[in-house]
């Protein structure tokens, strides 16, 4: 059995010691209960209980959707790194950053759910196709991807011991012969990975590229929403990604489970991850400077200083966008001579912070502050927008969701193959 | 034990290939029915001339008056609530500091930024030039608005229930309500036109098959008609103004609505607000 060898987090209180895993999913719960409130206020009032308007329509929960996205982002990455370079020892990690793509992707479908003002037509866009969309195409790339991501995790989750030992397998053969037959299906894809990595690889490069060109194509709109957004997004859902899939690794494979994973391939997760958050914070600033510097533009200079009047906007960028990218991406590039996994983790939390920033700052620069259509005096019109608790209420239940199937798998999911421990 | 992990490795590479290229072979016939799929799905932009008529409109600032009755029969005869506006009519002033207003339906843009961003095409442009909504496929996603640079679009956030105040001092109700949950625009009032053509009236000359707002204006501010008849009211009156403009030609949405802009030896309306 593979629970015994967990090492859940405990707390000491004097002599007592607490084991606080099962507090955790406990608090989860409450979380997801609460976020059930706003679910059902949401589907039977409909968006009338968001703070939503016609001028700013997208908010937390498009902020949500993207983030969730781009943290999945690790999940190509290693795909390619185990499958396609075939780095065997990648392989454990890799399963995790399976574990997160799938979470990641279906949280954005749950969250995309509530946005939609018909949630009943989600199915809309694969049938009646509009290919010039890029949230069509988006669509259909996650759709798809989902599909490719639970293809991924099937073997992975059978392979837990309660598949092919539990004593209700003998009692009721119907059981035995379907989980055969998962085997089965399992063994299949297993075989097809490559196949599927490269699948994935495309899938992902697609709509991760799509995410931001959604914002470049709105040119009525300015600010940020330029033509460099496709490849940051997919550079920075690539940076944010692996770090989190670095944070998540250690408090995994250090904490809870020691002893699956050597810590050398840790460090090489970390330095993965801090090449790419410099790459991207290089072309990021490269593009500021294109459309800051170089070329001046009446309506962006116009959107910064309104922004500016209201919210620390600069400040975001410089500090959550560019400092928080070139310290820790240069601490985690560095991760052998830190030699200190607490510093390596405080270092990688803080990508995936400039991840959801960069989502949120491009969600709301140009809805917060849009250009008027005024003929003669195009003036900047500031617009509001103020989360409603319903909102923080889904919010809370996707990102419960997401904590929740990960904490399950990370205490039971095996991620030792069967086929490697014989 | 190594050759057994070899063997097992290769037919692994070859099932894969096998596999890899089975499913290739299934990617290139679904891109090969793409053509076809589209082929059925409805234009999304115009940009080439038709020979069929293109509806057009022309505002005049200096005659608009800021009286809003081109709104209030808008939302009137297209069963809106009164927290729903298709047509907006605002103060704005010339870079003079001179007031006018600016009335602003749907642009109707010839190169729609709406119809290219719906992930369903629920907006989609008519061969008429008109850009409507097909309401029983939009999702509700709110792209369309998020992408229109005319703040055009407006969402059905409540469920409709009560008739406008409006009803019937500035007309009756002539379309159904949308449902919750999808976006709804000003759509030159095409069930006017459409059924107006049927019974061989010309939109922009009789008023049962001209858009509520043109027949609505006091001032006759608001010209409408067929933009490739030479003929029509619209084109008329086009061939004789020197100026108009469009509002952000600079993005190439080449809008159907013209404005004539405020001249400043006229007086602009807005002492009568």
């Amino acid at each position: 059995m593979i629970t015994p060898e967990v090492k859940s987090f405990k707390i000491h209180f004097g002599k007592k010691e607490v084991y606080i895993f099962p507090y955790w999913i406990g608090l989860l719960i409450c979380g997801i209960a609460f976020g059930l409130v706003g679910a059902h206020q949401v589907f039977t009032r409909g968006l009338q209980v968001t703070g939503l308007s016609n001028q700013v329509p997208w908010g937390l929960w498009i902020t949500i959707d993207l983030s969730a996205i781009a943290l999945g982002g690790s999940t190509f990455v290693f795909g390619v790194v185990v499958y396609l370079l075939r780095i065997k020892r990648f392989e454990i990690v890799g399963k995790l950053a399976i574990l997160l793509g799938f979470l990641g992707y279906s949280t954005a479908g749950m969250v995309l759910l509530f946005d939609l003002g018909k949630p009943l037509r989600f199915w809309h866009p694969i049938i009646f196709w509009q290919p010039h969309s890029l949230l069509w195409e988006i669509t259909m790339c996650v759709v798809l991807y989902l599909t490719v991501l639970a293809a991924e995790l099937l073997p992975v989750v059978l392979e837990h011991p309660v598949f092919s030992t539990h004593p209700f397998l003998d009692k009721f053969q119907i059981l035995r012969k379907a989980i055969n037959l998962l085997h089965r299906l399992a063994d299949w894809l297993h075989s097809i990975a490559p196949v599927l990595a490269v699948l994935g690889l495309t899938l992902s490069l697609l709509h991760q590229a799509s995410l931001g060109a959604t914002y470049s194509v709105l040119s009525g709109r300015g600010m940020w929403f330029n033509q460099s957004a496709p490849v940051q997004f997919v550079l920075s859902a690539m940076g944010g990604g692996t770090s989190l899939l670095f944070f998540l690794s250690v408090v995994v494979f250090r904490i809870m489970r020691p002893g699956l994973v050597k810590d050398d391939i840790l460090y090489d997760v970390a330095r993965i991850a801090g090449a790419i958050v410099l790459l991207c914070i290089y072309i990021r600033v490269w593009d500021w400077a294109v459309t800051n510097y170089y070329s001046f533009d009446t309506e962006v200079s116009l959107q910064t200083s309104v922004l500016n009047s209201i919210a620390p906007y600069s400040a975001t960028f410089w500090i959550g966008q560019v400092i928080f990218a070139l310290i820790p991406g240069t601490i985690l590039l560095l991760s052998r001579r830190v030699n200190n996994f607490r510093i390596l983790m405080a270092a990688a939390v803080l990508p995936v912070i400039c991840t959801v920033l960069v989502r949120w700052n491009y969600n709301f620069s140009g809805l917060i502050a849009s250009i008027s259509y005024s003929p003669f005096n195009p003036a900047v019109i500031l617009n509001s927008y103020v989360p409603t608790w319903q909102e923080w209420s889904v919010a809370s239940l996707v990102i419960s969701y997401w904590l929740l199937l990960f904490s399950l798998a990370a205490h039971y999911l095996p991620f030792t193959s069967q086929a490697s421990r014989h | 034990m190594s050759d057994e992990q070899k063997n097992k490795s290769q037919t692994e590479k070859d099932l894969s290939r096998r596999d890899f290229i089975k499913l290739s072979g299934t990617m290139l016939g679904a891109a090969a029915l793409v053509p076809l799929v589209s082929q059925g799905a409805r234009k999304l932009s115009g940009g080439e001339q038709t020979d069929g008529p293109q509806w057009g409109m022309l505002i005049d600032i200096n005659k608009c008056i800021g009286c809003n009755y081109c709104t209030y029969a808008c939302q009137a005869v297209n069963n809106l609530s009164d927290d729903m506006l298709y047509n907006v009519v605002t103060k704005e002033t010339t870079q003079t500091g001179v007031e006018f207003f600016l009335s602003r339906p749907c642009m109707h843009c010839t190169d729609a930024p709406c119809t290219h961003v719906c992930p369903v095409g629920a907006t989609y442009q008519r061969e008429d030039g008109i850009i409507a909504m097909d309401y029983d496929l939009c999702i509700g996603c709110r792209y369309c608005e998020v992408a229109c640079p005319y703040d055009a679009r407006v969402f059905n956030w409540y469920k409709h229930t009560e008739t406008s105040e409006r009803v019937p001092d500035y007309g009756v109700p002539e379309v159904p309500p949308r449902d919750r949950g999808v976006v709804e625009k000003c759509t030159f009032c095409s069930h006017r036109i459409d059924a107006g053509l049927e019974r061989n009236l010309i939109p922009g000359v009789d008023p049962q098959a001209t858009p509520a707002c043109v027949v609505a204006c006091p001032t006759g501010a608001r010209v409408f008609g067929d933009l490739n008849d030479p003929e029509s009211p619209i084109s008329k009156t086009l061939s004789q103004t020197t100026l108009t403009l469009r509002l952000r030609e600079e993005l190439s949405t080449a809008p159907k609505v013209y404005y004539v802009p405020p001249q400043p030896n006229t007086e602009t309306g807005s002492e009568n607000s």
